[in-house]
C-alpha cells in the first residue's frame, strides 16, 4: 500500500464528511448569515467607534431596539404567515401622535391612554386584515394605500394638536417610566421586546394557532385543504403587527414626545430589511422570532452607527437600501443554494473494505456453492402480494406477510389460496414477529415500531429513541426500522438500517458505505427506547439466539453476521459470528435443531466490492452522474443460508433459473417447510425440508406451545 | 594703534546695534495667551443639525469647523437627516461619549428636550441654535422669531389692505419647532389687529419644497383672490412660488430665511417680496463666541442659561444690494 492509499484510506475512514450535508440539512443553518453578519458588524463598529461597546451606549442603544424590534416582530408574524405589512411606519407615528395627544391635551390616565393607542392600532390592523384576509386584496398594494392613508390621518391630527402637544408637559412617574425607566438595568422598552419575543415564539411553536400561521404561510392551499381558516389566520396577523406597531409608538411617544411628521417615515422599509436580514422569507412559513430579533439588533446597529461615523446625506439611506437588495437576494438564492450543495454533498461515501468474499460460484465443495435446490417451491399468492419482505406464521399454520401498500396480508391455511388483508399499517412494513400474546409487532419503515394485537388494532409501540449527543441530524426519530425480534423478558430488539436515508434510499446508503444504522430496544414494561449499537453497516435482521442470552444481528453492506451478548461476561459487547458472506445478509431466522436461516438478498460482485475501497471514484458518480446509471449492489440473485450457533454454514439454497425466488430477504421454517419471502417479489414461496423437524415452529420456539 | 581703534569701534558699534535689536523685540507678553490655547486644545465639539445639505447648516458648520480648527478642536457632525429619532440617538449617542460642547439643532421643542436636559446633567455643555428646544440649555443662538413673525405680517398686511380681498396664507414649516412657535407667535400678534385680514388657511410644508407647492396651490384653487402667503421658510418657500407663478395671480410672498445669494436674488425677480434674513455666517460666529464663552468660563455645564438674537436683516427691492447676502457656494473655498 502506498502512503497516498493508506491516507486516503484515513481520510475516508475518520474525516466526517457526512457532517457538512447534515449541517445544511438543519433550519438553524438559516442562522448563519445573520450570526456572521452581526458579528462582523459589531467588531467593525466596535473598532471604529470608541466607546461603542460601553455600557451607556449598549443601554441607549437597546432602548431603541426595543421600539424597532417590536415592530420587526409584528413584520415578521405576518410574513411568516405570507403577508407584508407597510403600514406599520404610519401606524407607529399615528400611535405617536394618539398617545400624546390623549396624554397630553385630553390629559387622560396613562394607562387608559396606552389602552386605547393599542386599540386604534388593532384597528388599523383589523382593516388591513380584513382587507387582505377576507376580501383577498393584495398584501403589498393594500398596506402601502394603508400606509399613505393612516400619513395622511396623522397629518390631520398633527395639524390639529401639534402645537398643543408642544406647549404642554405631563408630570406622570408612569409616563416617565415607560420611555426612560429602566428594569433590572435594562431599558424599560428592551425588557418589554423580550417579554414580546419569548411569547411570541411561544405562540409560533407551541400553540395551534402558530402552527396555523406557519402552515399558511408555507402553503395557503394546503392549510386551506387542512381545513384552517386561511381568512381568520392571516387578518390576525395583521392586527397583531398593527398592536406591535402601536406599542412602539407609546414607547416612542414616552421616550421623545415629539410630535413631528418625521415620525415612522421609511419605518416599513426598515422594519422588512430587518425581518429578512435576519433570515426570514418573504415567501412565509419560514422564519422566527429569533430570527426577527437578530435582524432588528443588526439593523440599529447598522443605523446608529452609520449616525455616529457621520456619513454625509444620504449615505444611511443608500446602506439601507443596500442591505435591502442584498436580504433579498440572499433570501431568494440562501435556500436554493443550500439545497443544491447539500444535495451535492450530503452522500459521502466512506472507505470499506470488504473481506475476501467465499467462492461461490466456481467452488463446488463451498456450502455456498449455487444450485438449485428452490426450484421446487411452491408458490402462494402469486401476483397478489408486493414485495413480502418478511414472512411469518402463526401456531394455526396462517402465513403473514408485510406488503409494499402498508399492509399485513395473511393467506389461511391450509391451502393459503384465501388471502385477507390482516391489518393496514400504513408506511412500509418490514419485519415481524409475534410476542409471548400473540400480538404482531412489526418494523415499519418512516414510522417504526408497531404492534397489531389481537383484535387486529394497531398501536404504536416507539417512534423515538434517545438523542445522541453529538449528531447533527436529529437521530431520536426512526427513519427506517428494519427487522425486530423479542426477547423473553418482552423487549424488543429491532435494528433501524440507516439513520441517514429513508427506505426508497437504500441504494445511497449502500453507496455511502458508511456505518449509519443501529441496533435500537425498547422495553414495553417501561415504554423506555434506547439505542444500544450504534454505527452498523445498514443493521438488517435481528434473530434472539436460540438460549436467549445473546441476539444475532445482520449488517448488510458489512456482509457479515454479528452477535451481541445479553447476558455472560461478555454482556454489552458484539462481536462478528460469520465476517465475510458472499452476499448481501437480510433477515436472520431460527431454525429447528438449533440452527438459524440468514435470507441474502443479492451477492457480492467483485467490482462493487472494489468500489467500496474508492470512496472518491464513489463520490465522482454520485455527483456526476444520474441514480439509475449508478454502479449498484447486486441485488438480483441471492440465496438462503442455513447456519448453526458457531457461525458455521450448513448448507445454502439457491434458484439457479431465478424463476421463484432470485432474491430472498426473509424465509421461515414451520413444521418442516421453509417459507420464503423477497422484498421485490410478487410472490411467497414454501418448501419441503429434509432432515427437519416436523413440529418445529417459530412461535413454539419463543413462547412454548401455548395458544 | 589705528587699526585697533578702529576694532574698538567695530565693536562697539557691533554690540550697540545688537542691544537695539534687542530693544526693538521686546513685547510685553500676554500671560492669558497661552492658557488661551490651552483651554481648547483637545476639546470637542459635537454639532447635530436637522440635517446637512441646506444653506443654513452648511453655513454654521462651515463657520464653526473653521474655529474648530484654528484652536485645535475636534468638529464632528451627527446628521440625522430630518429624522428627530435619529437625532435622538445621536444625541443619546453623544452623552456615552462626552464630548464638550453639543450644538443642537432642534426639529422641534420637545423631542430633544429631555436628552439636553440629561447631557448637561453629564456636563455637556448644550448650545442651541436658531430652533430651540423647551429645555433652555446653557445657550440659545438664533433669531428673535416673534420679531420675524411680526415683520412678515406687518409685510403682507402692508401689501393686503383696502382694495384687496384681505386674504391670507400662512405657509407654516413644522408646527412644533421652535421657529414656527414664534413666528406664529408674531404673526398673531400683528395680524389680531387687522382685522381686515383673513387668514384663509394655516399649513405646515414639512419644510419641503414640493409639500410647499401643493399645499399653496390648493389654497390658489380655494381661494383665487388670495392676497398673499406668509412663508416661514425661504428654502421651502420655493414651492409656494412655483405654485404662484403657476396660477398667474399677482400674490404677495414674504418669507424668512438665512439671508444666502438665493434669496437676495429672487427678491431681485419679485418671487419673494421681502424676505426678513437672520444672517447665517454672523449666526455661526456667534455661536463660536458663545462656544468659546462656555469652555473659557469653567462653570458647569446647564448654569449659564444664556441668549443671543440675531439681528433681523430685511432683503427687499429697497435694500438690495451686492454683498448683502451671503454665498453657500463661497464655504468650500
Amino acid at each position: 500500500m502506498t502512503i497516498g492509499e493508506w491516507a486516503g484510506r484515513l481520510r475516508y475512514r475518520y474525516v466526517p464528511d457526512h457532517v457538512v450535508g447534515e449541517v445544511l440539512g438543519r433550519r438553524w443553518t438559516d442562522n448563519v448569515i445573520p450570526v456572521t453578519l452581526l458579528v462582523a458588524l459589531t467588531l467593525y463598529l466596535a473598532a471604529a467607534i470608541p466607546n461603542f461597546i460601553s455600557v451607556g451606549n449598549i443601554n441607549d442603544t437597546a432602548r431603541q431596539i426595543g421600539e424597532f424590534g417590536l415592530i420587526v416582530i409584528g413584520m415578521t408574524i405576518v410574513m411568516l404567515a405570507g403577508g407584508i405589512d407597510l403600514s406599520v411606519g404610519s401606524n407607529f407615528a399615528l400611535a405617536n401622535v394618539t398617545a400624546l395627544a390623549l396624554i397630553n391635551v385630553a390629559k387622560w390616565p396613562v394607562e387608559a391612554a396606552i389602552a386605547a393607542t393599542l386599540g386604534v392600532g388593532a384597528l388599523v390592523g383589523l382593516i388591513n386584515g380584513f382587507l387582505i384576509g377576507f376580501l383577498r386584496l393584495r398584501a403589498f398594494l393594500t398596506t402601502l394605500v394603508v400606509l399613505t392613508l393612516i400619513r395622511a390621518f396623522v397629518d390631520l391630527l398633527l395639524e390639529a394638536y401639534s402645537v398643543r402637544i408642544a406647549s404642554s408637559d405631563v408630570e406622570s412617574p408612569l409616563w416617565d417610566f415607560v420611555g426612560a425607566g429602566s428594569v433590572l438595568g435594562a431599558p424599560f422598552s428592551f425588557v418589554l421586546l423580550i417579554v414580546t419575543a419569548i411569547v411570541a415564539h411561544f405562540v409560533l411553536t407551541r400553540l395551534r394557532i402558530g402552527w396555523r400561521l406557519m402552515a399558511v404561510g408555507g402553503s395557503r392551499r394546503a392549510a386551506y385543504n387542512a381545513g384552517i381558516s386561511v381568512p381568520r389566520t392571516v387578518c390576525l396577523t395583521y392586527v397583531v403587527s398593527g398592536v406591535l406597531s402601536a406599542l412602539a409608538g407609546t414607547l416612542y411617544a414616552a421616550r421623545l414626545s415629539g410630535a413631528g411628521p418625521d415620525t415612522g417615515i421609511g419605518l416599513e422599509l426598515t422594519a422588512v430589511t430587518a425581518a429578512l436580514i435576519g433570515g426570514n422569507s418573504v415567501g412565509g412559513g419560514r422564519g422566527s422570532v429569533g430570527k426577527a430579533l437578530m435582524g432588528a439588533i443588526i439593523v440599529s446597529l447598522l443605523l446608529n452607527g452609520l449616525v455616529r461615523l457621520g456619513l454625509p446625506n444620504g449615505a444611511s439611506s443608500m446602506v439601507v437600501g443596500a442591505v435591502l437588495l442584498i436580504a433579498i437576494a440572499i433570501d431568494v438564492r440562501w435556500i436554493r443554494w443550500r439545497h443544491s450543495l447539500r444535495a451535492k454533498v450530503y452522500v459521502s461515501p466512506a472507505y470499506l473494505a470488504l473481506p475476501a468474499a467465499p467462492l461461490f460460484v466456481s467452488d463446488p465443495s463451498s456450502p455456498y456453492a449455487m444450485n438449485d435446490r428452490l426450484r421446487d417451491v411452491e408458490v402462494i399468492g402469486l401476483g397478489e402480494v408486493d414485495g413480502p419482505e418478511d414472512v411469518i406464521l402463526d401456531l394455526d399454520d396462517n402465513v403473514y406477510c408485510s406488503l409494499r401498500q402498508g399492509e399485513i396480508v395473511r393467506f389461511l391455511a391450509p391451502d393459503y389460496t384465501k388471502r385477507e388483508v390482516y391489518a393496514h399499517v400504513g408506511g412500509r412494513p418490514l419485519g415481524m414477529a409475534f410476542d409471548r400474546d400473540g400480538s404482531l409487532v412489526v418494523c415499519i419503515a418512516g414510522m417504526g415500531l408497531y404492534r397489531v394485537n389481537n383484535l387486529r388494532k394497531v398501536e404504536k409501540m416507539t417512534a423515538e429513541t434517545n438523542r445522541s449527543r453529538l449528531s447533527i441530524i436529529d437521530d431520536s426519530r426512526m427513519r427506517l426500522a428494519d427487522d425486530l425480534d423479542i426477547a423473553p423478558d418482552g423487549k424488543v430488539y429491532f435494528s433501524e438500517a440507516t439513520i441517514r436515508y429513508g427506505f426508497e434510499e437504500w441504494v445511497v446508503d449502500a453507496l455511502e458505505g458508511r456505518g449509519n444504522g443501529r441496533i435500537i430496544r425498547y422495553d414495553p414494561a417501561t415504554g423506555v427506547t434506547r439505542t444500544i449499537i450504534r454505527n452498523l453497516l445498514f443493521a438488517n435482521g435481528v434473530c434472539m439466539a436460540h438460549d436467549n442470552k445473546s441476539l444475532l444481528f445482520a449488517e448488510t453492506w458489512g456482509c457479515r453476521i454479528s452477535r451481541y451478548w445479553l447476558e455472560g461476561p461478555k454482556e454489552g459487547t458484539a462481536e462478528v459470528l460469520i465476517a465475510d458472506l458472499p452476499g448481501y445478509p437480510d433477515n436472520i431466522n431460527r431454525g429447528s435443531r438449533g440452527t438459524y436461516w440468514l435470507g441474502l438478498a443479492g451477492t457480492r460482485t467483485p467490482s462493487y466490492d472494489m468500489a467500496m475501497t474508492m470512496p472518491a471514484f464513489r463520490r465522482r458518480m454520485a455527483r456526476r452522474v444520474a441514480a439509475d446509471e449508478w454502479l449498484f449492489p447486486n441485488v438480483n440473485v441471492g440465496c438462503v443460508v442455513h447456519f448453526d450457533e458457531n457461525g458455521g454454514v450448513l448448507e445454502s439454497l439457491w434458484d439457479l433459473g431465478g424463476e421463484n425466488h432470485p432474491a430472498i430477504t426473509s424465509m421461515r421454517e414451520h413444521r418442516g417447510f421453509l417459507y420464503l419471502g423477497g422484498v421485490t417479489n410478487n410472490r411467497i414461496g414454501r418448501i419441503r425440508l429434509a432432515g427437519a423437524d416436523p413440529d418445529w415452529t417459530g412461535q413454539s420456539s419463543y413462547w412454548g406451545n401455548r395458544r | 594703534m589705528k587699526s585697533s581703534k578702529i576694532a574698538l569701534a567695530v565693536a562697539t558699534v557691533l554690540s550697540l546695534s545688537g542691544i537695539a535689536a534687542h530693544a526693538v523685540a521686546q513685547g510685553i507678553d500676554d500671560p492669558r495667551r497661552a492658557d488661551y490655547f490651552k483651554t481648547f486644545e483637545g476639546k470637542t465639539i459635537a454639532f447635530v443639525p436637522v440635517t446637512m445639505g441646506i444653506d443654513l447648516t452648511e453655513g454654521w458648520a462651515s463657520v464653526m469647523k473653521k474655529q474648530a480648527d484654528r484652536l485645535g478642536m475636534k468638529f464632528e457632525i451627527r446628521d440625522p437627516q430630518f429624522s428627530a429619532d435619529r437625532g435622538a440617538e445621536a444625541i443619546t449617542a453623544l452623552i456615552a461619549e462626552k464630548p464638550d460642547v453639543i450644538v443642537v439643532h432642534n426639529p422641534d421643542v420637545q423631542s430633544y428636550a429631555k436628552l439636553l436636559k440629561r447631557a448637561e446633567e453629564a456636563g455637556i455643555h448644550v448650545v442651541q441654535i436658531n430652533m430651540r428646544s423647551n429645555y433652555n440649555s446653557d445657550v440659545y443662538v438664533g433669531a428673535d422669531w416673534i420679531g420675524i413673525g411680526e415683520a412678515e405680517a406687518q409685510a403682507v398686511v402692508d401689501k393686503c389692505g383696502a382694495g384687496t380681498s384681505g386674504k391670507v396664507a400662512i405657509l407654516q414649516g413644522q408646527p412644533t419647532s421652535g421657529s414656527d412657535s414664534g413666528m406664529m407667535k408674531g404673526a398673531d400678534n400683528v395680524l389680531s389687529k387687522h382685522p381686515e385680514i383673513k387668514v384663509v388657511a394655516n399649513q405646515a410644508g414639512e419644510w419641503d419644497a414640493t409639500k410647499a407647492h401643493s399645499v399653496i396651490s390648493t389654497v390658489i384653487q380655494q381661494n383665487p383672490d388670495l392676497c398673499g402667503v406668509i412663508g416661514f421658510w425661504d428654502v421651502m418657500d420655493l414651492g409656494a412660488a412655483a405654485a404662484i407663478k403657476e396660477s398667474g395671480k399677482p400674490i404677495v410672498l414674504v418669507t424668512s430665511g438665512g439671508g444666502e445669494q438665493m434669496a437676495c436674488d429672487n427678491v431681485e425677480k419679485g418671487v419673494f417680496e421681502k424676505e426678513i434674513a437672520y444672517q447665517v455666517m454672523d449666526q455661526g460666529r456667534d455661536l463660536n463666541d458663545m462656544i468659546v464663552t462656555v469652555l473659557e468660563s469653567g462653570q458647569q455645564a446647564g448654569k449659564l442659561k444664556a441668549v443671543v438674537y440675531s439681528p433681523q436683516l430685511v432683503i427687499s427691492k429697497e435694500t438690495l444690494r451686492p454683498g448683502l447676502c451671503w454665498s453657500a457656494k463661497d464655504l468650500k473655498k
